[in-house]
């Protein structure tokens, strides 16, 4: 009772002011069913000692109780909050298709405005970000050292690549492949080079909305200024922020945007289909295919890369159990990585040791997230099985 | 204090948190209630255990047993009848990661369970195997298997094969000594419904069905078609797994929700299911037009059977929503519909009715209102309006739990009731295993009343006022 008659002594009301927490979001708190199917779904939950404070519905729970000066936003809470990676797989199963994710989003951004977030590593993010542009803190320069002396990107084209942070300075691959085969098939792209900065993803996602604006905006002029109508990425979150992010601020800044905003996978799938790229290699494996939350989930990405797969000769692919809508997290988002590496590199071996038992030979995705995710932790149990990006299998296709 | 803090660290290590936080989010289940009556218990655990095992079971019930501590149950607390809550206090027993399946017997169809698990969860590894769940609730994406037949309750194949209990053949019980006591048969009855005030289960063993593929049509009946000569044709004639019957508001809701028209104006839409092996398309078109209704396509009976666990999305309209729940005779069941739509006509209505076992249906009005209005408390007298309106014409409540506890003598009749008191006398004659569940708890200012009884006499008061207060939409456009 004594926490009862805590909650009963109301303090005033606490507005959510955190930017993007809308009127629609607040009456969408007030449609919770308290039916709990986020919680069995959601990958964060088991972390937290199987108490329900740690569950999607508790925490919708604890934000209806701040709102109504009934609960305070403890250093625990903030914790707490801050613990998602934002897979949207609550989103997924909610039975009044509440933005959850859009509400995590909101609260983490209401935290760093009242200065009792974001966690400390992702604070670390901000401070590379502002020195470098990204949020790993490399020199500028190094952004570009993926390209090889064939890439010859356009002054102007219709077409832009987005290298985003994580494909340019930690997996080069994704953005060599992706170009090489643009190049070699005379399609015109453009490229900014140095002066592409980070997406901003991860600072949407952890609630720092300053760096988020400078970011976006600066992308936003950069890219208006190349003229594109389209841009392609490697990342599952880059696209995922170009798309439904960039249009939301852009208003809100008062600039234009009217670009429409692929994955590679989507420009793989139009290559294929029209016959410009023809796999010719039997590649003799069996893999299994793991849906990035940003491209899937958030874009509905399911049936591209596997149709990427399909066209790839003496591939057979093998879904795992929690595949597509349901796939689970691999624990590299929301900054869970950056700020809870052990919680991030559990669940990256939960969906390793989950794709194991599907028999493939090796995990493919579409996102060097993920990749890199799985990567870590691979290594950590010896490769038991194999790991590749989805454009790795296709260059080995078309190789002859 | 201090001494109860360590015993239970002791024993039950990181499963055991005293954090308010982490407390503080067991006050509730589903139901939105006032917290003016919320303020009447304690309803803030003081020490949350997770157990995930029997033997964390076993320990909790002994320690509380020795420093007289009340003992709430707890499976994900997707009901809305109060059982999950504390009253006075005490321990939460969070059962939720007692979820694994011990074993799964193919040739007996049988399968022993932790109460934890999940029915979807359940129904995916027995389809594995080759079987299905008999049964399951609307809300078995998050419901357990121990919560349901603690609380009772029918659902989705309850035409076919019954009730949660008629599926239940053996539990494990853990009593406050610590020790596990199987019981079977006849045995199990006292359990069943009684929330966990006479122990903890912590095995239960289930009766499954083949996992054959489950066939949905969707049949439109007009408004005065009779529907309870539908229900009986359609059971004789169909060999139905289950039935389900939608008002047009519910469909009106649902549309303005999803952001699509209603599927019917007027009238009524049933939902019926049935194995593929027995399923015949003529047969069921033929008995649809005997009893003036209309067969549609099976996009729309597909797009209803794959939404079968979301009845609750017309909360988004919301942005609240009174649920009144209980059970009727197929036969009287218009005629409460129709006393339903006449007492609440000015309030935004649906009503979502499944065919059980004995000609029964139960049934769910959903009315839509907002717990954030200050006449909410007022308004709530309406959820039992439709309850008054079926028990004059020989419906039941649903479930007890804490809200409806006073109705439990009714809802299992005089020879159970008695067996349960007696049962509850012998094995905790404190009333330290969820206390204020079946009986209600006293009011701490007129102890002859419990909060059941208050509930029932003052909605009974409200009801003629609240008739007054028209339902409102409260969403913004």
């Amino acid at each position: 009772m004594r926490g009862q008659k805590r909650s009963m002594r109301a303090t005033p009301p606490t507005e959510l002011t955190g930017p993007g927490f809308t009127k629609d979001q607040a009456y969408a708190l007030e449609t919770c069913a308290r039916c709990g199917f986020c919680k069995p779904v959601c990958p964060t939950y088991p972390f937290g000692g199987g108490f329900e404070a740690f569950s999607p519905r508790a925490k919708v729970h604890f934000l209806r109780e701040l709102r109504a000066g009934r609960a305070e936003l403890t250093s625990d809470w903030v914790d707490r909050l801050f613990r998602c990676t934002t897979c949207a797989r609550c989103v997924s199963v909610c039975q009044t298709s509440i933005p959850l994710v859009q509400l995590w989003e909101a609260i983490r951004a209401e935290t760093v405005e009242r200065g009792v977030g974001p966690m400390p590593a992702h604070q670390k993010l901000s401070v590379f970000a502002e020195q470098t542009g990204n949020p790993y803190g490399e020199p500028t320069e190094q952004r570009v050292r993926w390209m090889l002396p064939e890439h010859q990107p356009a002054e102007e084209a219709e077409l832009m690549v987005f290298g985003g942070c994580t494909a340019s300075l930690r997996l080069p691959s994704l953005l060599q492949i992706g170009v090489t085969l643009l190049q070699r098939q005379n399609i015109p792209y453009t490229y900014a080079g140095t002066s592409e900065r980070c997406c901003a993803s991860v600072f949407l996602r952890t609630g720092q909305l300053e760096m988020a604006k400078r970011l976006i905006a600066g992308n936003i002029d950069l890219i208006r200024e190349k003229g594109v109508s389209q841009i392609v990425t490697p990342c599952g979150g880059c696209s995922k922020t170009l798309k439904y992010d960039y249009p939301q601020w852009a208003r809100q800044l008062g600039k234009k945007w009217e670009v429409e905003v692929l994955h590679f996978s989507q420009v793989y799938l139009r290559l294929l289909e029209s016959g410009v790229v023809n796999p010719i290699r039997t590649l003799g494996r069996t893999v299994t295919y793991h849906d990035p939350c940003h491209l899937g989930r958030a874009q509905g990405i399911f049936d591209e890369p596997r149709a990427i797969l399909q066209a790839l000769p003496g591939v057979k692919l093998v879904e795992m159990e929690y595949c597509r809508e349901e796939a689970r997290c691999c624990g590299g988002g929301g900054g869970v990585r950056a700020n809870y590496p052990e919680m991030a590199n559990q669940m990256a071996r939960d969906r390793v040791m989950e794709a194991m038992e599907t028999g493939a030979d090796t995990l493919v995705t579409m996102c060097p997230f993920c990749q890199l995710s799985f990567d870590l932790v691979l290594k950590e149990m010896g490769y038991p099985l194999a790991l590749a990006g989805l454009e790795d299998l296709l260059l080995e296709s078309i190789i002859p | 204090m201090q001494q109860l803090h360590r015993e239970l660290r002791e024993r039950l290590g990181p499963s055991v948190t005293f954090d308010e936080e982490v407390r503080r989010a067991y006050n509730h289940d589903q139901g939105e209630v006032p917290y003016l009556l919320m303020s009447m218990i304690r309803s803030v655990p003081d020490v949350v255990v997770a157990a995930r095992h029997e033997s964390d079971v076993a320990e909790t019930l002994k320690i509380a047993k020795r420093f007289n501590l009340p003992v709430t149950p707890r499976g994900q607390a997707s009901s809305g009848y109060g059982g999950a809550i504390p009253t006075r206090g005490g321990i939460l027993l969070d059962l939720s990661e007692m979820n694994r399946i011990l074993k799964i017997d193919k040739d007996a169809a049988m399968v022993d369970v932790q109460p934890g698990v999940i029915w979807n969860l359940l129904s995916r590894k027995l389809n594995q195997q080759g079987l299905d769940n008999r049964i399951c609730p609307t809300s078995a994406p998050s419901s357990t298997i121990g919560g349901w037949f603690a609380m009772g309750g029918v659902g989705l194949g309850s035409l076919k094969y019954g009730s949660i209990r008629d599926v239940v053949q053996e539990i494990d019980v853990v009593g406050l000594d610590g020790l596990v006591t199987t019981y079977a048969g006849d045995a199990v009855e006292v359990f069943h419904q009684t929330c966990g005030i006479l122990g903890i289960i912590t095995r239960l063993r289930l009766l499954c069905r083949p996992a054959e593929a489950l066939r949905p049509y969707a049949i439109l009946l007009q408004e005065n078609a009779d529907l309870a000569a539908f229900l009986a044709r359609a059971r004789n004639v169909l060999s139905p797994y289950s039935i389900s019957l939608k008002s047009s508001g519910y469909l009106k809701m649902r549309g303005e929700a999803e952001g699509h028209p209603p599927l019917t104006e007027q009238g009524f839409l049933a939902t019926v299911v049935i194995p593929a092996g027995l399923a015949d398309d003529v047969r069921v078109a033929q008995t649809a037009k005997v009893c003036g209704g209309r067969l549609l396509s099976q996009e729309v009976a597909d797009l209803e059977w794959a939404n079968r666990f979301y009845p609750m999305r017309v909360k988004k309209i919301g942005p609240s929503m009174m649920v009144s729940e209980f059970f009727i005779p197929e036969v009287k069941f218009q005629a409460v519909w129709k006393a339903v739509r006449a007492q609440l006509s000015g309030d935004v209505l649906g009503m979502e009715a499944m065919a059980v076992s004995n000609q029964r249906l139960a049934v769910q009005v959903y009315i839509l209102h907002d717990a954030q209005e200050p006449l909410y408390l007022l308004r709530m007298a309406k959820a039992l309006v439709p309850l008054r309106i079926a028990a004059r014409l020989g419906g039941s409540i649903y479930a007890c739990g804490m809200w409806f506890a006073a109705g439990s003598k009714k809802l299992w009749g005089e020879a159970k009731y008695e067996a349960v008191m007696e049962c509850k006398r012998r094995v905790d004659p404190g009333w330290l295993l969820n206390p204020g569940k079946i009986q209600a708890p006293r009011m701490p200012w007129f102890p002859v009343m419990d909060l059941s009884r208050l509930i029932q006499l003052g909605t009974a008061v409200m009801a003629p006022l609240t008739r007054r207060l028209a339902g409102k939409r409260f969403r913004p456009s």
